[in-house]
């Protein structure tokens, strides 16, 4: 047996690519490396721009991904939330996913130092669930109190301090779309940028990056940060340890070990096909 | 003490490991963890849609009718909709749903052309001159890339293959870009590929921090229960 065959054999079961996967995603979750994050320009760029924003401005931040897609999104979502209310910015939370409230409780639950001093009502709101996809989102421009009477809390919208400073789209300095869906971006650069000018900032999932890149090209979005890396380096501006940093040794590793298995199983495919050829008389 | 919060962290543990256990083979404990996802997730979703619309609309309508009356029209077209289980009146759902495209098409199709198309053009309208190179070398390879994408996608118009022994500057035009326009396609599927697996690596790592190294007897014991359930598999299968 040549050794292209007991390669095959070994690296052509699905168990011994996952098994490798496994240890080399949990080894440096136990036993962290400490590889280098060095902080891109793009990065570097959105935390500019939210360090330019006047004291006490007023953000909008569409929640907007389920249970599964936390750990690309949230520590992104909690870095930016960490930089704009140390910065005394406002923020309207609202989701137009119904796992929207789940998703929020556990957000806060995940950062509980980082809304500590700040007061419901006064420094921010969540809306709750809002159906309605992208007639929902164009409502919400036009005006909150017109799409909804009360929060996620069942407090009347008309109570709440912070919604008395906020009502459409042209009133937020920044809207923030935390995503784990294509379409959501697309909503809000028709519907709140588009006719309203409102700057948005996108986070996305490292799957939905390439789709919505054109909109940041285009300039329709001041930004995008993208999946865990962009929170590993948001998570160091802002000087806050979180899942981004802690994952990053082991995202590292493992695409590693993906990048050897693409490329062993290359040599193997293309060996085997120099030979099929050879052994057909072939071999030109 | 247990808690319902340690009680909940174990069966989150359970079934992340139950249902990740089919990536080797089916087995019962994955069976068990896709029917409590599926029931548990359409029980959470049915029941924050009712949520919503009671604090949406039934609620004002019923303390302030004179102000959100107007909100009994969505409601009946919504309960229209019910109508596609009746065989005799089947047709009145279309109302519904004919109601509800008609507005999502109108609120997208008004700032579509300026959203979709017209700052897309502009933004691929890039200088091919200037005097960093870098920068040269983008915007060539994003216009060509750009035409040779859409040459690809050319279904009606070809210039005609010249006959064999002779060459034409158009047809060879135009194969150089349709080449260029597929391994453009390919070198975007691949970045598409790659970003797909990095977050499905993240999912991953996310999971085991946030759900299975906090309760790592939980997720001990899901993996010995889901080794077991492939036994089980394997000996059903064998019989």
């Amino acid at each position: 047996m040549s050794v292209i065959n007991v390669i095959d054999r070994i690296f052509g079961s699905r168990y011994v690519l996952y098994l490798v996967l496994i240890i080399a995603l949990i080894y440096p979750l136990i036993f962290p490396i400490g590889i280098p994050i060095q902080i891109s320009s793009r990065t570097l760029a959105v935390y500019n721009y939210i360090q330019h924003l006047k004291p006490g401005c007023h953000v909008y931040m569409e929640l907007y991904y389920e249970v599964a897609a936390r750990g690309e999104l949230e520590p992104n979502a909690i870095a930016l939330i960490k930089q704009l209310f140390d910065k005394g910015c406002k923020i309207v939370f609202v989701s137009t996913m119904s796992t929207g409230p789940l998703i929020f409780s556990l957000l806060k639950s995940s950062a509980p130092d980082v809304f500590a001093n700040k007061t419901y009502g006064v420094d921010y709101v969540f809306l709750g669930y809002v159906s309605g996809g992208e007639a929902a989102v164009a409502s919400l421009a036009k005006s909150i109190k017109g799409t909804v009477t009360v929060d996620n809390y069942g407090n009347p919208v008309d109570k709440l301090s912070l919604l008395k400073e906020v009502d459409k789209a042209t009133d937020f300095d920044l809207a923030i779309i935390v995503s784990s869906g294509t379409d959501t971006f697309n909503y809000y650069v028709r519907q709140w940028y588009t006719p309203y000018g409102t700057p948005l900032l996108f986070v996305a999932l490292s799957v939905i990056a390439p789709s919505i890149e054109p909109f940041v090209s285009a300039k329709q979005a001041i930004g995008m940060l993208v999946g865990q890396r962009s929170a590993a380096e948001y998570e160091l501006l802002v000087g806050r340890k979180g899942l981004g940093i802690a994952s990053m040794d082991s995202q590292s590793l493992s695409h590693f070990v993906i990048l050897i298995f693409i490329i062993v199983g290359n040599i193997v495919y293309w060996s085997k096909r120099l030979e099929a050829k050879k052994a057909k008389g072939g071999g030109r | 003490m247990v808690s319902w919060e340690i009680i909940g962290a174990w069966i989150a543990a359970f079934i992340v490991i139950w249902i990740y256990s089919f990536a080797f083979r089916d087995n019962v404990f994955y069976k068990l963890a896709e029917h409590i996802f599926v029931g548990t997730a359409a029980g959470y979703s049915i029941a924050l849609a009712i949520d919503s619309l009671n604090r949406v609309a039934i609620k004002s309508l019923i303390t302030q009718p004179t102000v959100s009356w107007h909100y009994i029209i969505p409601i009946i077209l919504g309960m229209l909709m019910f109508f596609k289980y009746s065989r005799k009146y089947y047709w009145l759902a279309r109302y519904g749903v004919a109601i509800n495209v008609a507005v999502g098409a109108a609120l997208a199709v008004r700032t579509i052309p300026m959203a979709n198309i017209i700052r897309q053009i502009q933004a691929a309208l890039t200088p091919l001159w200037g005097s960093d190179p870098i920068k040269l070398v983008n915007n060539w390879l994003m216009f060509l890339i750009t035409v040779g994408g859409l040459t690809y996608f050319l279904f009606t118009i070809f210039p005609p293959k010249p006959a064999p022994g002779r060459t034409s500057a158009i047809y060879t035009l135009y194969r150089a870009l349709y080449l260029i326009g597929i391994y453009g396609m390919m070198v975007g599927f691949g970045a598409l590929f790659a970003n797909t697996i990095v977050t499905r690596v993240g999912f991953v790592i996310s999971i085991y921090l946030i759900y299975l190294q906090p309760y790592i007897i939980a997720t001990i014991i899901g993996v010995i229960l889901a080794a077991i359930g492939i036994l089980i598999e394997v000996r059903r299968r064998s019989k």
